[in-house]
């Protein structure tokens, strides 16, 4: 047993690999085990539900059901990408998600290494716990506190009034509403965020440094040529993760705030789902749109994974 | 009766048996537009046999084309009555779902809802869900075969759910409501005609109608009466849209954090004469059958509201579309003026008024118009409805039923004090001959029996604003004067489902142009769109209804 376990792959024999294979089950067992609920909440919530992408190749009727609504191949499909709604509700998606990759992606980088070279841990532990506090508010409450603030009959715009001075509603402007939304994020998940990446940096050997600073190397030499290579995995893999996610840019966010500056600046794919989908009962174009936002996200995945291995970064998996 | 239905709808191409829905187009009407012919709503309606157990302190006032004020009452009587004999079940156990726009209380422990089970010899499992997602639950409920036995349906959460064929699901009543059959449950004979008529579909009875009024009114114009007073506005003096306007500039200063109008776009409806929900179409003096979207009267509202709401005289969350807290805005006197609906004058927001500020008093403006003839179009009588399933058995329905005729009791009767507030001394108590909720009851008590059925509900005391109550009779009986049907009055149209999706974009137009983010000139545009993609053809629809059902008024 030992013998065959200390054995190296790459002298197995193909005839060998069963006995491997068995081995390292129950070698692994226990850990296994441990994995089971989540792959069973996995494959509830996540796979099951997907018999039901059916739906967009259907008339789907919620009194016929899956196995009596009729087989219409792909005119939902044709019905979805004649509608000029949908296609601005695409557009508006790549453009939230573009401004969100640019503004808000380095932030949370940013703000880690700020943490990271904070000294005190008394410091640290409590601006780490005030930056992730707004992450756990609903979104409902985020706006709510935006609108409170920034709003025409905010605290900012009441203390202008006040003052004879002139007075803006950013909270209602269309032209500026991917910047508005960029900006909640940031200040709702950037604190949050930065969990992955401290743990990256806490991972870099220390002797690193101090070898640098011996080698007379100064603060931001040492950032340029340790810090930064020594995160640029998990800096490859958020982004890789970010671009399959691309065409997810808030559904609650975007829902609340439709209203204060329009369908045409904050519809996105999402929304469109909702409102012509789920609203107006019609499941079978929301599956449709759903269908092809997945499609869409899995080839930005695919896309993003093999540009970090071209760039010879790990990406979502070793090559 | 069956035969000549469906003859009829096989000419009109309307009906189409279920084997033809794709050649339709549709999948979900498969049972037709769901309205029923006067002929024989005749021989559905149950008779009407009013069943009075005390004067009301304010009577109701008859009004125009039928319609009536509610009766008022500042004191429950002194010595209530009991209206139904005996206890109504027999031990059976069913389950209810109803919307609930409010915190829903435990079941475990609830005094009231055991008082009322104890009382009706029956266990109703109450499953309250949120009002605001409702139309999301149901058809998910309806695609999972997993309806309760008793829900309830608001009718504006019908739309998606391509009602004509959801009734199919739900027992027929008929045979036991229908025409004199009804006298076995004496308190539902006693809800007038016109709300049962909104419960019928595809030529059957299917419904229990709830929240009955006389004079049903999506909403209207208030005010704070004491800010009004304060610049020295009479409120009387408040005639056309014009004298509205001039209290934008009056009314606002904005530095001091007060805006004279929230979004009362949908109360300048009943001003510029288009239809809001639930009512859609009008019948011009032509003849001609318009939606609410090609009226001239929503582009003269769309300028007003744009010029208030470009001039600064809105409160800058209106614009946001923060519907939700207009409440609190009109309560701690952020804006003047608002639009709601009729049930928000009572006694509990006088309460929250008077929390915020001593001197706060709402009251409405007598009915607005263009040309010093107002008029208003009323909402069909019953809007919420209650549905057996279709699997109970009959002798499961006629209990049902009798529970149903405990709950409807009328006003003045021991059942409606325990149906409506549970045991005296744990959850209300009287105070000043008004049944008062005590913090237990507060909790405990929720709209849940009531909304199952609900038999002609006065206008009463609550928390103790008597004059409240006396202020808004001498209201509504003057706007009865100038009620008026909409067109489809009552009809239960169900609309083919292509069509839904055509509603949305000039939803989000509308709101575009109100809140001066799009050009009025935006709007023919959308209009020319709509109507395109099916508005013409929705029209047609409905013309075709109007030459075989009628238009309902």
């Amino acid at each position: 047993m030992t013998a065959l376990h200390e054995a190296p792959p790459a002298q197995q024999k193909p005839d060998e690999a069963a006995p491997v294979r068995k081995n390292r089950f129950r070698r692994d067992r226990s850990l296994l085990l441990m994995v089971i609920p989540a792959l069973v909440l996995l494959i509830v919530f996540n796979y099951v539900p997907m018999f039901g992408t059916a739906t967009a190749f259907q008339r789907y009727s919620i009194y016929a059901g899956f196995w009596h609504s009729p087989w219409v191949g792909l005119e939902t499909f044709r019905q979805l990408f004649s509608d000029s709604l949908f296609w601005s509700a695409l557009g508006n998606t790549l453009l939230l998600s573009l401004v969100q990759l640019v503004f808000y992606f380095p932030i949370p980088i940013a703000l880690a290494l700020l943490l990271h070279s904070i000294m005190s841990s008394k410091v640290r532990t409590i601006v780490q716990s005030v930056v992730y506090l707004p992450h756990f508010f609903s979104w409902v409450l985020a706006v709510t506190i935006f609108q409170q603030m920034l709003g025409g009959a905010g605290a900012l715009n009441q203390f202008l009034r006040e003052h004879d001075l002139g007075t803006f509603d950013v909270m209602t402007n269309p032209d500026t509403f991917a910047l508005l939304v960029t900006s909640q994020v940031i200040w709702k998940e950037a604190g949050w965020g930065i969990i992955v990446f401290l743990a990256a940096l806490a991972a870099i050997d220390t002797q690193l440094y101090e070898a640098a600073a011996a080698d007379g190397a100064g603060r931001w030499r040492r950032l340029w040529h340790i810090t930064l290579p020594g995160i640029r995995g998990v800096i490859v893999l958020m982004l890789v993760l970010r671009l399959g996610n691309v065409l997810t840019v808030g559904f609650e966010q975007m829902l609340i705030q439709r209203g204060a500056v329009g369908r045409d600046a904050a519809e996105v794919l999402d929304t469109y789902a909702y409102f012509y989908g789920v609203v107006n009962a019609n499941f079978s174009l929301g599956a449709a749109a759903s269908l092809f936002k997945g499609v869409l996200s899995l080839l930005f995945l695919l896309a993003a994974n093999k540009i970090a291995h071209l760039l010879g970064e790990d990406g979502l998996y070793r090559r | 009766m069956k035969l000549d239905r469906r003859q009829l709808l096989a000419l009109t191409g309307l009906g189409a048996a279920s084997g033809l829905l794709a050649a339709c187009g549709d999948a979900k009407t498969s049972s037709g537009p769901g309205t029923t012919t006067q002929d024989q709503l005749a021989k559905l309606l149950p008779a009407y046999t009013p069943n009075e157990l005390v004067k009301a302190d304010i009577p109701s006032v008859q009004g125009a084309n039928g319609f009536f004020s509610n009766p008022a009452f500042l004191k429950y009587p002194a010595n209530p009555v009991t209206s139904s004999t005996g206890v109504p079940g027999k031990g059976g156990s069913y389950t209810t779902m109803t919307p609930l726009w409010g915190a829903i209380p435990s079941a475990s422990g609830n005094a009231y809802y055991a008082a009322v089970n104890k009382a009706i010899g029956a266990t109703l499992k109450l499953q309250p869900a949120d009002g605001n997602n409702y139309d999301k639950v149901l058809p998910t409920l309806f695609a999972g075969d997993k309806l309760p036995d008793w829900v309830q349906i608001p009718g504006w959460n019908m739309g998606n759910l391509g009602f004509a064929d959801a009734v199919n699901k739900f027992a027929d009543l008929g045979p036991y409501l229908s025409g004199d059959a009804i006298k076995a449950y004496p308190n539902l004979a006693a809800i007038p005609t016109s709300a049962w008529q909104c419960c019928i579909w595809n030529g059957k009875l299917f419904g229990l109608p709830v929240y009955y009024s006389g004079a049903t009114i999506a909403g209207t114009l208030f005010h704070r009466k004491d800010i009004l007073a304060k610049e020295g506005i009479n409120p009387d003096d408040i005639k056309t849209p014009d004298d509205l306007a001039a209290l934008g500039q009056q009314l606002t200063s904005a530095a001091a954090g007060r805006w004279a109008f929230d979004d009362v776009f949908d109360t300048l409806g009943q001003i510029y004469k288009f239809p809001v929900d639930p009512n859609r179409w009008v019948i011009d003096e032509s003849g001609k059958i318009l939606h609410r979207y090609e009226t001239p009267g929503i582009l003269e509202a769309l300028n007003w509201y744009q010029t208030q709401a470009k001039a600064g005289h809105v409160h800058p969350d209106a614009l946001a579309d923060k519907t939700q807290e207009a409440k609190q805005r009109f309560w701690s006197g952020k804006v003047a003026i608002t639009g709601d609906g009729p049930g928000a004058w009572k006694g509990d927001d006088a309460k929250s008024g008077k929390a915020a500020n001593p001197s706060y008093e709402r009251q409405a403006f007598k009915l607005l118009s263009t040309d010093g003839k107002p008029q208003i179009w009323m909402n069909p009588s019953a809007g919420m409805y209650s549905f057996l399933n279709a699997k109970l058995s009959a002798d499961e329905i006629k209990e049902c039923l009798s529970i149903a005729n405990y709950l409807a009791a009328p006003y003045g009767s021991k059942e409606y004090l325990t149906v409506n507030f549970g045991v005296e001394g744990i959850d209300y108590t009287m105070v000043d001959g008004n049944p008062v909720l005590t913090e237990r009851g507060s909790k405990e008590v929720a709209t849940t029996y009531q909304f199952l059925i609900t038999p002609i509900s006065p206008t009463t005391v609550i928390a103790g604003q008597t004059q409240v109550v006396k202020d808004y009779a001498a209201w509504e009986a003057d706007m009865v004067k100038y009620a008026v049907k909409p067109a489809f009055y009552g009809m239960n149209v169900t609309e083919p489902a292509q069509y839904a999706s055509i509603n949305q974009p000039m939803v989000d137009l509308v709101k575009d142009i109100r809140f001066g983010r799009k050009p009025i000139s935006a709007y023919q545009e959308g209009l020319k769109t709509w109507k395109a993609q099916g508005g013409d053809q929705l029209r047609a629809f409905y013309e075709d209804i109007r030459s075989k059902y009628g238009t309902g008024q």
